[in-house]
């Protein structure tokens, strides 16, 4: 026992954080790519999107995120470059009990470390496959090395220094081992806005069945079957997510554009004024502005068309 | 010479009748979930990210700092409005991980002694 106080990074964990976490875990079935010169972006994110089953070797995404000027990769980057491949980087909460629930429940857990100090910062890309609660370690593909044994104490000060930045890569609908509503939502989004529209539908759909309660996952599939050219879908989908969220301003909105394109121009109104008040001194208050200048000037279709929900 | 004044006089009439009904400036369009979503979180009411200008500034900032052109627009495409923002304007100081090779002179030694101290580490192999 005489020895158990020379250990250098001794368990630093009260228990109940780490509670019902396997004290030891490691992926061994994550591919390792080690990197080449400056270039632990490309194989950091080449490790976790093999393992989502996406492709990607670590010389075609050198293509997609390595910075020749700054010899580094940025993260915006990274999350791009997995989104092109319909994977989602779901940013992980910003604590170890969090990675660590990841890994055990299988995500290797893509994180960004700073090894230098602040006024030299030396930025890298690393990713967590394993861990020993007793042995109070971290296992990690990092550059050259498969299998890097590392200290939670000295990962911590790494991971510090650079904000603990932390990704899972999940395949379209499939949740992270500790979800939370905004992130999620988040980052199927940011599928939305790039055009990845079946990815962000599946997402979309297993959020409505996580948090049932909430508007956005509604919002992103009725904006999903706009986008996709239906129409009927979608003015379903705004309505629905209405009911959730009678305050939504981008529902209103985009129901005040489908209703007054075919032609319900009284109901349209209704909606952009609605969206106009609550969009009021917001970053939206343009787009509102331009939907409502846009119905204004539709024109009433006869009374054929049913206006009637 | 009357004749063919008439009929390019009857053209120009014609197109600019043909754009009486469509509006000027207005392109409206659906509000996408995330914009929505960046709209909701934040507390100050930031303008909305201008995307043709944020790419057009982003696209300079990657050729800039190497990026091959047949490469540029691939990686655009995959950004959203706001990360194509802070890629036009904080690509210079954004982290970006790389490795420790380009360490040299003082700032090495600087470094290996604060490895030994046990404050960084970068040189895995130093006891």
């Amino acid at each position: 026992m005489a020895l158990a106080g020379c250990t250098l990074n001794p368990p630093r964990f009260p228990a109940e954080e780490t509670a019902g976490l396997p004290p030891q875990v490691e992926l061994t079935q994550v591919p390792f790519f080690p990197q080449k010169q400056y270039q632990c972006g490309p194989a950091a994110l080449a490790t976790v999107l093999r393992n989502s089953g996406a492709e990607g070797a670590p010389d075609e995404l050198a293509n997609e995120v390595y910075l020749p000027g700054r010899k580094g990769s940025l993260q915006v980057e990274l999350v791009a470059a997995a989104r092109m491949r319909d994977r989602m980087a779901y940013e992980i909460a910003k604590d170890l009990p969090s990675l660590l629930r990841e890994v055990a429940a299988g995500s290797p857990v893509l994180v960004m470390q700073n090894l230098g100090v602040q006024p030299i910062p030396i930025w890298h890309y690393a990713v967590v496959v394993g861990y020993d609660l007793d042995a109070g370690t971290l296992v990690l593909r990092s550059g050259t090395t498969e299998r890097r044994v590392m200290g939670m104490r000295r990962f911590m000060s790494t991971w510090n220094r650079a904000q603990r930045w932390g990704v899972v890569v999940l395949e379209p609908g499939q949740l992270p081992a500790g979800p939370q509503l905004d992130r999620y939502v988040a980052a199927a989004a940011g599928l939305e806005a790039v055009g990845r529209l079946e990815a962000a539908g599946q997402a979309y759909a297993r959020a409505r069945e996580q948090w049932p309660e909430s508007a956005w996952p509604q919002l992103g599939l009725a904006n999903v079957s706009y986008r996709r050219g239906d129409r009927e879908a979608a003015e379903a989908g705004y309505l629905a997510t209405l009911a959730l969220d009678p305050r939504n301003v981008v529902a209103h909105n985009n129901l005040a554009e489908i209703l007054s394109d075919r032609g319900c121009v009284a109901q349209a109104r209704v909606h952009v004024e609605q969206a106009a008040a609550l969009a009021k001194g917001t970053a939206l208050e343009a787009a509102v502005a331009a939907t409502a200048q846009h119905v204004a000037g539709a024109t009433t279709a006869d009374t054929a068309v049913s206006c009637q929900p | 010479m009357t004749g063919l004044l008439r009929t390019i006089l009857v053209q120009i009439l014609a197109i600019a009748l043909l754009n009486v009904g469509s509006p000027l400036v207005v392109q409206a369009e659906v509000i996408g979930t995330l914009a929505g979503l960046e709209s909701a979180q934040r507390d100050t009411d930031l303008a909305r990210v201008n995307r043709v200008l944020a790419t057009a500034e982003a696209r300079d900032q990657l050729q800039a700092y190497g990026v091959d052109q047949a490469q540029v627009e691939a990686r655009l495409a995959g950004l959203t409005d706001s990360e194509l923002s802070t890629l036009a304007d904080k690509l210079e100081s954004a982290p970006a991980g790389g490795d420790v090779l380009a360490v040299i002179g003082v700032v090495f030694v600087v470094l290996l002694i604060l490895e030994a101290v046990g404050v960084i580490d970068i040189f895995k192999k130093f006891p």
